[in-house]
């Protein structure tokens, strides 16, 4: 067996394990949790990338299910709590804007687990972390978008 | 467009016609506006749309079948000159899809005039219609509305569990020959430039599309505004039920907000404002929110 074919399997065995999770984290509030886990070193999962973001409002739901349809399998929202917005109480429309994006994604089958919104409950880095492991045990369970997706993305 | 007339109702459906006639004969010579638009029964009993503005032409006047007119009527007066005033014929959609782009300043009011007429329990029931009437009728009686959560069609998209209805929707989406009907058919698209001809959100040139993007994308953008007047569903050729990606959000508007889309021609969509201006319902805020504001 060459290193390639190795290479191959170990790779194929990671992606059918891991499910893949984009976050979105506004800069006051899930973007320090995110920083603090970092810092002290927590047990992380691997495959998650973080995203900043000046605040939860920010997030266009458009980038949300173009997420989801490039592969992803969750996305995470983190915001400030309500009532703790920097811009003029925009994450109570970001609230809003999501919910009703989980009602589409409910209805088409993709699931509202797919779409994580939370809000004001990841400043601390022990927060955060637990979150993300929780979401990642969550997403496990579920079956792959991959399925409904793969054929519609064009192969570069 | 998918209009049925049933034999019992002819006659309601006639003396209906007759009524319509005498009111925009009245519209014509009281000068109240400029042009009057409904659906003409032309040579060879062609039914299309028409701008009338000569007493004579009324005796041609049809107001079956359904036929949308709010973004005919916005295209009308864009390139009509600016004192030019519109009467259109309107059944209940067609008056929420102006309303909401009154809302979008794409009409101005005072251009516009409203001739309300209902819609046949036929034509509710084939449109799923909620509600098949203007808010001020001009002739003929209300119908009541259908519950679009009944239908057998409706409810085998949207109910069971997750893997069989991504499976159901995979496999109609997967028809989409991307034509863009739904989104030019659609009385309140008028972005411009469309997020849908964007390289980031919808690679161009590649059929199949990439049927996530690009249908939820467009369903959600209608999200809070949706008038469910059926335009995308019968503008469709492979006949998509566009209309039941729309259901299950605007039921979640009305049971939050309390919210109908297209039913107020000033009040704003919910979700543009926060929780304290327009509150959701079963949603607890901290009430030291109010006191932050200024």
């Amino acid at each position: 067996m060459t290193n390639d074919e190795i290479r191959g399997m170990t790779l194929e065995k990671n992606k059918a394990r891991q499910p893949k999770i984009l976050v979105f984290a506004c800069k006051w509030c899930g973007l320090i949790g995110a920083d603090g886990a970092g810092r002290k070193k927590l047990e992380l999962p691997v495959d998650f990338r973080v995203i900043p973001v000046e605040c939860a409002g920010f997030v266009e739901p458009d980038a949300i299910i173009r997420a989801l349809a490039s592969g992803i399998d969750g996305v995470v929202v983190m915001g400030c709590h309500i009532g703790g917005c920097r811009f003029n109480n925009a994450n109570h429309q970001a609230i809003k804007r999501l919910e009703l994006l989980k009602e589409l994604l409910d209805a088409t089958g993709i699931g509202k687990e797919r779409l994580m919104i939370s809000f004001g409950t990841a400043h601390e880095d022990h927060q955060f972390a637990d979150i993300i492991k929780d979401y990642f045990r969550k997403i496990s369970g579920s079956i792959r978008l991959e399925p409904w997706v793969e054929s519609y993305v064009p192969k570069r | 467009m998918g209009g049925i007339i049933c034999a019992e109702t002819v006659t309601g459906i006639e003396t209906m016609v007759e009524e319509t006639k005498k009111l925009v004969q009245k519209f014509l010579a009281e000068r109240e506006s400029d042009g009057i638009l409904g659906l003409r029964k032309g040579d060879w009993n062609i039914i299309q749309p028409h701008v009338f503005t000569l007493p004579e032409e009324l005796d041609a006047l049809v107001l079956d079948p359904k036929w949308p007119f709010a973004k005919l009527a916005m295209q009308i007066l864009r390139t009509a000159p600016k004192e030019y005033r519109l009467a259109v014929i309107c059944r209940g959609c067609d008056e929420r899809a102006i309303f909401e782009l009154f809302k979008r300043n794409q009409i101005e009011e005072n251009r516009i005039q409203i001739i309300g007429i209902p819609c046949s329990s036929e034509q509710a029931r084939l449109c799923l219609c909620e509600r098949p009437y203007p808010t001020k009728l001009d002739v003929g009686d209300a119908v009541p509305g259908v519950d679009p959560f009944e239908d057998a069609g409706v409810k085998e998209l949207l109910m069971g569990d997750d893997t069989r209805r991504m499976k159901r929707w995979a496999q109609v989406l997967k028809r989409c020959i991307k034509c863009y009907g739904c989104r030019n058919s659609c009385p309140i698209c008028v972005c411009e430039p469309c997020k849908l001809e964007n390289e980031v959100w919808v690679r161009r040139g590649s059929i199949p599309t990439e049927i996530l993007s690009f249908h939820l994308i467009r369903a959600f953008h209608l999200s809070d505004s949706c008038v469910a007047c059926g335009a995308c569903q019968e503008a469709c050729p492979v006949g998509i039920p566009l209309q039941s990606l729309q259901l299950s959000m605007r039921r979640a508007l009305r049971e939050r907000y309390d919210y109908i889309p297209g039913c107020d021609p000033v009040k704003k969509s919910p979700i543009l404002g926060d929780f304290v201006d327009e509150p959701e319902k079963d949603r607890s805020i901290p009430e030291w929110v109010n006191t932050l504001r200024e």
